[in-house]
């Protein structure tokens, strides 16, 4: 990754065109921005190979069959909580897992098919975890908004 | 939810426009062996069914707020759609869900400082008729995560080619 990579005021104003359509053809943004199309690419490309910039389709929830979701306290004891939260992220229905400062010290989002899935899950997969003390479950039961177009290039994987 | 209808080309297209939404449609038609208006035309109904957007994200080191916070809310339940709604309108909210449990609303937020937070959980959250309690905490390290899987709301200015 660039060290001296200067982003300036029109690769601001070329995200914020992507935010409103990443599939903005490069002469639609230029457009757009008084610009020509030969630069649009150029900075798109440019930010892309510094790892500044994705521009991606994000798909709903629905598209994966995840119906259900479940947010899990845990609370750890006897090991640290980093190794715990490693371990419990390694299960394909746990899609969110952060070390958290407060009452307990991690903060899971679970998604399922069906609710079905639930109690196996928790009794013979996620209570197995050694260092797994207790757990607070809050069910969803409807998600107002979900995004984070931020957060760190490189941790970006598709569920 | 809804249980969209998605068969095995729709779920090749959403894997490659997850990568990269840049690819031309005719680039796409022919890895996939099909014409580019049936390319055009799936990608048009996953729009406008909302089960797919198309934007731009960013390295945390291009903005200013890159700490996650969680802020946790007991407020009053038969008011909490309204109370989630006007908290997902509060700036750096990036999430908010309703929950049955110890909370009926938990917000994640970004922040670029502590005292950021604070006005958004006690001067904004706190303070709105219908809430009781407020619980603050701070994300200390992501362990997993994803951002390509999103509730889809609204479609700003969406078009497509």
């Amino acid at each position: 990754m660039s060290e001296t990579f200067a982003f300036d005021e029109t690769d601001r104003k070329i995200v914020e065109q992507l935010r409103l359509n990443g599939r903005a053809t490069n002469q639609q943004i230029a457009q757009s921005l008084n610009l020509i199309a030969s630069t649009v690419s150029a900075r798109i490309r440019r930010m892309e190979e510094a790892s500044l910039l994705r521009v991606v389709a994000v798909s709903d929830f629905a598209v994966h069959g995840y119906n259900v979701l479940i947010h899990l306290a845990v609370e750890v004891n006897g090991r640290p909580a980093l190794e715990v939260a490693e371990e419990l992220a390694t299960f394909p229905e746990v899609f969110a897992a952060h070390l958290v400062t407060g009452r307990y010290e991690i903060s899971l989002l679970l998604t399922l098919r069906d609710m079905d899935e639930l109690s196996p899950l928790v009794t013979n997969q996620l209570s197995q975890v050694r260092g797994v003390w207790a757990m607070t479950p809050a069910i969803g039961l409807d998600i107002i908004k979900y995004g984070l177009d931020t957060a760190p290039i490189s941790s970006r994987r598709l569920a | 939810m809804n249980r969209p209808d998605l068969d095995e080309l729709d779920h090749q297209l959403i894997g490659i426009l997850a990568q990269d939404a840049r690819v031309s449609n005719r680039k796409i038609a022919s890895d996939l062996g099909v014409n580019e208006g049936t390319v055009r035309g799936r990608i048009k109904r996953l729009q406008e069914e909302r089960l797919i957007a198309f934007t731009a994200l960013t390295g945390l080191k291009l903005e200013k707020a890159t700490n996650i916070g969680f802020i946790a809310v007991q407020a009053d339940m038969s008011r909490a759609r309204e109370i989630a709604r006007d908290i997902a309108h509060m700036p750096l909210v990036k999430a908010v869900m309703i929950t049955l449990g110890p909370f009926n609303i938990m917000a994640t937020c970004l922040y670029d400082d502590l005292d950021t937070l604070h006005r958004l959980a006690s001067g904004r959250i706190l303070t709105m008729e219908g809430v009781h309690h407020v619980e603050t905490s701070l994300a200390v390290r992501t362990v997993k995560f994803s951002n390509r899987v999103v509730r889809i709301t609204e479609l700003p200015g969406d078009t497509v080619e």
